[in-house]
């Protein structure tokens, strides 16, 4: 009996000793993603778009003495059951120095409450816009690249007071998203700017008609309606109804009511009154060096997150070459990458950044979707443009602050 | 692969096949004991879920709460809440029968999915409710995860027991009469609707326990954990697999599915990039896959339910034939 225990003592110690062997390895990094559930149509293209960032920093020498930087991809299906499982399977199984991911904001908070956080692991999400991120007590481990629904809501009421917009009614769509925007706007504008909401209702996804949501909506007396939905989906609907019964006379769009289908499906002429705010992240020099470097790999830039989800992806690697791909130093090095400080980095520009890094030089990384220079708690602030409807698509109004 | 990764990932499965266990057996009271097919398996559990955490969790702006109440409060209230919640609908549903009672089921389910996402003040609407605490949170990792472990086994193992212990008793006996012949069983003057009734809440209040597990397990819970997918159907999977009417086979089907679920993906990343993102996709045909073949070859499932409901006495060849 005590040999026994002794031997498996010693196979344990022994494989203990093996296991922590700095041996030259790979870095590996979870992307964690919606591969199957809601937004599958969504993750292949953001996934694609991580893929890029991990294959330019192994084109350009890989992290630190020129080790590999691996991408071990995880399905969180969109929710906190799978999110966990796949994050605790990345961490403990694969042995990853960072995630990316997961996309959906529930996923988020579990997995960064049960796996990473206490783990002492980074994470880092391309979509996850809920503002419930923000307040996580996170140890500075949770970062994100895309920003809180409450930034753009906010931004959205000030340029509308400025624009002399008072009475409003607001329409949102029944998730996070629209929530979000909805009570994000609502708080600043009422309470804030002392304009008007008459009307403030939520409507839930793919019905074929919302004229009664807007015969309730128009009661309140407002000309003008605040959608926040998605332009290819139920807004879509809604816009055309309320503009077919004359319900409201202008309208305003979050960024999800961007949509080219808008256009196509409506037609230039009848949007004279409609704009709509978008992340300005549209036309940097860092989007066009992205755009081509995506299109080379045979992507669709026009991807919705798929900017954000390189832009994820690029910086764990920044931060993990800083920290010499070791996981303990990472959080602190996220910071240090990307605080408006240093040289400019572009996406694709692992080699001029990884010379810098091993200079011991500051280094500041100016991302496709932004330039993400991330505050406390690891959120982004996020500039948005209020555009409107032009002959040739979309048109910049002003910036939004 | 460190050997103290395997331990994490190890304990982590077995936190997750607990909590599905006691989905499960609720399940089993209500399925396996009754004869009641109740399809809203995830209304239930969202119900303990949320109430755990709207007791437990710190105060937070715009919504009801604050009350930062100990852990055993949050989860005697979930399952209460949940018995609470399923007392009228059973009363009026519980007329119905079998399939009927699904259709029901399965809207009263998504009824209660649409209150939770629709009134911020009480459940903080789509964002959910994050910094909910977990007993023994405050350890490292793997201790946290370990003393978790330990709380929930000890949850599942009373569950069990006094599970097990109704259905050896008069009650288990009654009820499966009801379930295999109404009709005799009301002539022998049992109140059928009475004690279905009970069924449905006994079964509902572990369901809400499951859920409080869960969310204090995450340390959030949102709307997007009650998919009918991973809160319903795969819970179904699971004791339809184990064998429904036994507690044991219950708790295996849980622990089957899941570990099968879990670690084909660790198989399946083996694969070159292309495949191994594709395969994702295999892991729900699998699922589905099992569910056939445990329906074809073997409709009692794993461990079927013991012919006689006692097994203190050992069936001899004679009793089973």
């Amino acid at each position: 009996m005590k040999t026994r225990f002794l031997a498996l003592a010693g196979g344990l110690m022994a494989a203990t000793a093996l296991a922590s062997v700095p041996a030259k390895a790979d870095v590996k990094i979870g992307l964690i993603g919606g591969v199957s559930g809601p937004i599958a149509a969504m993750a292949p293209a953001m996934i694609d778009a991580s893929q890029l960032a991990v294959q330019q920093v192994n084109e350009q020498g890989g992290i630190g003495d020129g080790e590999k930087l691996v991408a071990v991809v995880g399905d969180s299906a969109c929710n906190p059951q799978n999110g966990t499982d796949a994050a605790t399977k990345a961490v403990n199984i694969e042995g990853v120095a960072g995630i990316v991911g997961p996309h959906c904001s529930g996923a988020v908070l579990a997995a960064a409450g049960s796996v990473t956080i206490p783990a002492g692991i980074v994470m880092i999400t391309p979509s996850g816009t809920s503002p419930e991120i923000t307040s996580l007590e996170d140890k500075g481990t949770v970062f994100r690249t895309v920003p809180s629904d409450d930034y753009q809501g906010r931004a959205l009421a000030r340029t509308m007071k400025d624009m002399g917009y008072e009475k409003v009614a607001v329409a949102y769509l029944n998730n996070d998203y629209g929530t979000g925007l909805a009570n994000a706007f609502k708080a600043e504008f009422v309470d804030e700017l002392k304009g008007e909401i008459t009307q403030f209702a939520a409507h839930e996804d793919a019905k074929a008609s919302y004229r009664s949501n807007l015969a309730e909506l128009a009661k309140g007396g407002a000309d003008t309606l605040v959608i926040f939905d998605y332009g290819d989906g139920s807004g879509l609907t809604m816009l055309r109804q309320a503009l077919e019964n004359g319900f409201f006379e202008k309208f305003v769009g979050g960024d999800g009511m961007k949509s080219e289908a808008i256009i196509s499906e409506l037609g230039a002429e009848n949007l004279g009154s409609f704009v709509s705010s978008s992340p300005v992240g549209a036309k940097s020099k860092s989007l066009d060096v992205f755009n081509e470097a995506f299109k080379g790999i045979g992507g669709d830039p026009d991807a919705i997150f798929a900017t954000t989800s390189y832009d994820a992806a690029f910086l764990m690697a920044l931060a993990l070459e800083k920290a010499g791909g070791k996981k303990e130093g990472v959080a602190a090095a996220m910071l240090e990458v990307s605080n408006g400080e240093g040289e400019p980095i572009l996406p694709g520009e692992w080699k001029k950044a990884k010379e810098l890094i091993a200079a011991g030089s500051a280094i500041d990384y100016k991302g496709a979707a932004g330039d993400h220079n991330f505050d406390a708690n690891g959120d982004v602030p996020g500039t948005y443009a209020l555009w409107e409807v032009g002959s040739d698509g979309f048109e910049l109004v002003t910036e939004m602050k | 692969m460190e050997i103290l990764g395997l331990v994490n990932y190890a304990l982590f499965m077995a936190i997750f096949i607990a909590i599905y266990a006691l989905l499960a057996l609720g399940l089993n009271i209500q399925w396996g004991f009754a004869g009641l097919f109740n399809a809203g398996i995830a209304g239930f559990f969202a119900v303990g879920a949320y109430t755990s955490a709207i007791l437990t969790s710190p105060a937070a702006a715009d919504r009801i709460g604050g009350f930062e109440l100990p852990f055993v409060a949050g989860w005697i209230g979930a399952m209460c809440a949940a018995a609470l919640v399923a007392w009228p609908i059973g009363k009026i549903c519980l007329r119905f029968r079998s399939d009927y009672l699904a259709i029901a089921s399965i809207g009263i389910a998504e009824i209660i999915r649409l209150v939770i996402k629709s009134e911020p003040v009480l459940t903080n609407g789509a964002r959910g409710i994050s910094s909910i605490p977990r007993p023994a949170g405050d350890l490292g990792y793997m201790e946290s995860q370990a003393a978790y472990l330990v709380i929930v086994l000890a949850v599942l193992v009373a569950v069990y027991f006094l599970v097990e212990r109704q259905f050896n008793a008069p009650w288990g006996r009654m009820m499966r009469a009801i379930r295999d012949n109404e009709p005799a069983a009301r002539a022998m003057g049992k109140n059928v609707e009475y004690r279905r009734l009970e069924a449905f809440i006994f079964g509902s209040a572990l369901m809400g326990l499951g859920g409080a597990l869960f969310a204090h397990f995450n340390r959030s819970i949102t709307p997007e954990a009650i998919d009918p997918m991973v809160a319903t159907f795969l819970v179904w999977i699971m004791l339809i697999l184990g064998g429904s009417g036994n507690n044991r086979g219950a708790i295996l089907g849980a622990a089957v599915v899941w570990i099968i679920w879990s670690v084909s993906e660790i198989a399946t990343d083996r694969l070159p990039h292309e495949y191994a993102v594709q395969a994702k996709y295999i892991r729900l045909f699998l699922i589905g896959l099992m569910l056939q073949l445990v329906l074809r070859f073997r409709p009692e499932g794993l461990l079927p339910e013991p012919l006689r409901g006692d097994r203190r006495a050992a069936p001899t060849e004679r009793d089973r034939s």
